[in-house]
């Protein structure tokens, strides 16, 4: 095992804030990049504004969605409406590899820390600039929220009941979608700029790549001019294939029965040799025409036991089954505990709290939380000095001036 | 036969000269190698003769089943070269070894059970390439006490504790919803991606390849937002029936739906605005945002009542232009016809020899050195054996007839 990461060496002038860019360059923080983020103390990251915060006692460094998508970075203040702190930034982007961003187009370009900008000072620097709609369009201008990408995506149009209109997916997708597409894409113009010397800007948006999620409903408007009909949690080539309710309050397993024989083993676990030998059933036509007696049936037996039992069960029949899983049993899984993907780091302000860690184990050069998300400034006499090379009295004398807030 | 890909000059993407073999099922170790193939990495698809199960879920041209015409495998197999090999058979395990001896990574879902028996075991392919990305994709994961489940999608978007925030709000009676399609699917594609890059990064700097475990749960878990980390900050679970701090729906118009939101205060007070200023807004019942939250079922009747008889269009750009972040809920038809997608250029056509011309998802990214790219459709099964096995691997003929007769590929 060596003990270099994959991005050892790799320096990220990080301008993002709220939510997809953050996760762009977390993802590259875990693969061990320097990741430096640029914050103001007169705009505050939203997420270091908003619930949920430790022990509901609020502040900056106490929030539990700047922690988990800011682990590993490090934390710099920087006044850009002042010339002199505009001036640090470009010293920061002349050190770094990689910038990114996620303002509203234009924005950046207005700041004078546009790519064309960057670029005189840095020549392979590569820029990657995630917006709701890209850089170019007529509608490029217009304002984006994570959660409105499910809707534009069309994944909304998709998601729903069969008598209910669009539905969200329950979380604002379009963002860590889009982060980990950034993520990709930077990867990939690193390994241009080894093999070839050459940076570049990189235009994402959200709108796209979350289009990207629905491939196969924009082929079936291609083909058909018709868009797949929104389905619940049923599947039109498997059946069952639903959450079924269990015992307790609000407590569902999701089971799937891929084929016929799958079927037959399902029966035989729940004991009903009635439904075995039910023709109806025998076939995934059958089961599909008649799905509310199926689901009916399955439910008579799972809501006479708990989600855990149904999963362990079905899952030593070789079935596929889980338990419609809460916040609170992900962080007490003991599963996920073993492997471990929980990262348990000390910060200074919030203690130990157990956040989501890396999702990719890799042999030779393991990637993990080497540190907690930081607290706001933490770093920035640290990165001034070390580097960008400024004396401390010149650190201090940039601190009088107000160009550190 | 379509064109191989390297006949065409393109400009080279970031991805040239990287070699990968995908296999595997669906979409998770697929859409790991579409974005790698879309980039210009030189990626072979190995399917079992009987086919990637991608090519039996559709959509079909007339909806009629044909494994050539899937939507799905069209959509996540551009770019690719496709053989077909039976991992099963001794065989089709030393071909294996062959193809993978000049590859930069193997990406592939199978199960964690399945390795051994089909030859993916990292230690095997690592002694004849040391410089292998081996990138394993399974649901729960190499290790642990659930490594053996086996999960679909739908089950996945469980285990990763997202199924338990979608639904009907106020609907206690139905069950929690998953997300449309194959998202868990996509989310571990991604990741791969991610990791095999990062390794092969890493490679410059050791001359090492390595093993990824990719667990989808993880990935999922690791997308959740504020809603895992909840738990460990202040003991809350947030779940479809619970209170939403920023009022957010979708509500009909007069031609389709709008998505409302309004998170800062004077995006609220544009939207009070745009609506013409209505008596009821001034109330105390909506004052600021925590006040719309939580009287957010009366807000939600008014804001239909205004709605009921506007266009989606209307709406939409009204809105955004007095910088109120409110969105179409687009239907698939309507991308199509989005004129902002269409000005950046974003679907793709190309024709494929059984499915014809069609218009596909494009660049998710556009690069401006080194761009995405569309050079070929999916490969129709087995189209390339001859073309890789032959020419690259140098069988004769003679031993390609063979193989089709014992049906190792």
């Amino acid at each position: 095992m060596s003990e270099q990461l994959p991005l050892s060496g790799v320096r990220v002038a990080d301008f993002t804030w709220v939510w997809a860019g953050p996760f762009c360059t977390l993802q590259l923080a875990h693969l061990g990049a320097e990741v430096i983020r640029i914050e103001s103390e007169s705009r505050l990251c939203v997420t270091r504004r908003i619930p949920p915060v430790a022990d509901g006692q609020a502040g900056p460094n106490r929030c539990g969605y700047f922690n988990q998508y800011n682990q590993g970075k490090h934390s710099i203040c920087l006044n850009l409406k002042k010339p002199a702190g505009l001036g640090i930034a470009k010293k920061l982007v002349a050190t770094s590899d990689v910038v990114a961003e996620n303002f509203a187009a234009g924005v950046m370009d207005r700041m004078g820390l546009g790519y064309d900008t960057l670029k005189t000072i840095k020549p392979d620097i590569i820029m990657i600039a995630l917006s709701g709609y890209g850089a170019t369009g007529p509608e490029s201008p217009y304002v984006s929220y994570g959660p409105a990408q499910v809707p534009m995506s069309g994944l909304a149009s998709l998601t729903g009941f069969p008598d209910s209109p669009p539905m969200s997916v329950g979380f604002s997708y379009g963002d860590p979608n889009g982060g980990l597409h950034g993520a990709f894409a930077v990867l990939a113009a690193l390994m241009h700029r080894a093999r070839t010397g050459e940076g570049q800007y990189i235009d994402l948006s959200q709108w796209e790549t979350s289009v990207a999620l629905v491939g196969e409903g924009i082929m079936a408007q291609e083909m058909n001019a018709a868009a797949p009909q929104r389905r619940g949690n049923r599947d039109p080539h498997m059946a069952p294939h639903g959450l079924f309710r269990c015992e307790g309050e609000d407590r569902w397993v999701s089971i799937v029965v891929a084929d016929d024989a799958e079927w037959q083993r399902l029966c035989a676990i729940m004991g009903k040799t009635d439904l075995a030998s039910d023709a109806r059933f025998a076939t995934l036509a059958g089961r599909k025409d008649n799905e509310d007696a199926l689901e009916a049936a399955v439910t008579a037996w799972t809501t006479t036991l708990s989600a855990e039992e149904v999963t362990r069960t079905l899952q030593a029949a070789g079935l596929a089954a889980f338990p419609a899983i809460t916040n609170k049993e992900l962080a007490e899984d003991e599963h996920l505990r073993s492997r471990p993907f929980f990262a348990r780091l000390d910060h200074p302000e919030v203690g130990v709290r157990q956040h989501a860690g890396v999702p990719w184990n890799f042999s030779d050069t393991p990637c993990q939380v080497r540190r907690p998300a930081p607290c706001l400034g933490q770093d920035t006499g640290e990165v001034l000095q070390r580097v960008l090379g400024y004396s401390a009295d010149e650190a201090a004398t940039l601190k009088d001036n107000e160009v550190l807030t | 036969m379509s064109e191989h890909p390297s006949s065409r000059p393109q400009t080279p993407g970031p991805l040239h000269g990287i070699r990968v073999v995908e296999c595997g099922h669906m979409v998770a170790a697929a859409y790991a190698g579409k974005l790698m193939a879309d980039l210009g990495a030189e990626v072979i698809k190995v399917e079992e003769p009987g086919g990637d199960r991608a090519r039996q879920r559709g959509p079909y041209p007339g909806n009629v089943p044909h494994p050539e015409k899937s939507g799905l495998f069209l959509y996540l197999n551009t770019n690719k070269r496709g053989v077909t090999l039976d991992l099963e058979t001794a065989k089709g395990r030393e071909l294996f070894q062959q193809l993978v001896k000049d590859a930069d990574v193997v990406v592939h879902n199978y199960h964690p059970t399945q390795l051994a028996s089909l030859g993916l075991e990292y230690e095997a392919l690592a002694q004849q390439n040391p410089t292998l990305v081996l990138t394993s994709i399974s649901p729960f994961g190499q290790t642990g006490p659930h490594r053996e489940y086996t999960a679909h999608d739908l089950t996945l978007w469980s285990a990763g504790g997202i199924v338990f925030l979608g639904g009907a709000g106020g609907r206690p009676d139905l069950p929690p919803l998953k997300a449309a399609g194959q998202q868990a699917g996509f989310q571990a594609g991604v990741n791969a991606g991610i990791a095999s890059l990062g390794a092969l990064y890493a490679r410059l700097g050791t001359g090492r390849g390595q093993h990824i475990d990719i667990s989808v749960q993880e990935c999922l878990v690791a997308i959740m937002e504020n809603n895992y980390i909840a738990w460990p900050y202040d003991q809350t679970t947030p779940s479809r029936l619970g209170f939403r701090l920023i009022p957010q729906d979708v509500l009909p118009c007069r031609d389709g739906y709008i998505y409302v939101l309004a998170v800062e205060e004077h995006q609220w007070q544009n939207a009070v605005e745009l609506m013409g200023n209505p008596d009821w807004a001034d109330t105390e019942l909506f004052q600021d945002f925590v006040a719309r939250s939580v009287n957010w079922d009366a807000l939600k009747a008014l804001l239909a009542d205004w709605l009921q008889d506007k266009s989606v269009h209307e709406v939409y750009h009204g809105a955004q232009q007095r910088r109120v972040p409110f969105a179409p809920v687009s239907t698939m038809g309507d991308l199509l016809k989005s004129e902002h997608l269409n000005a950046r250029g974003f679907f793709a056509e190309i024709g494929h020899p059984e499915a014809g011309t069609l218009r596909y998802p494009g660049a998710p990214f556009k690069f401006a050195a080194s761009p995405w790219t569309l050079r070929s459709p999916a490969p129709c099964l087995g189209q390339h054996n001859e073309e890789v096995y032959c020419g690259q691997l140098g069988l004769a003929p003679e031993e390609l007839q063979s193989l089709q007769a014992t049906k190792v590929i």
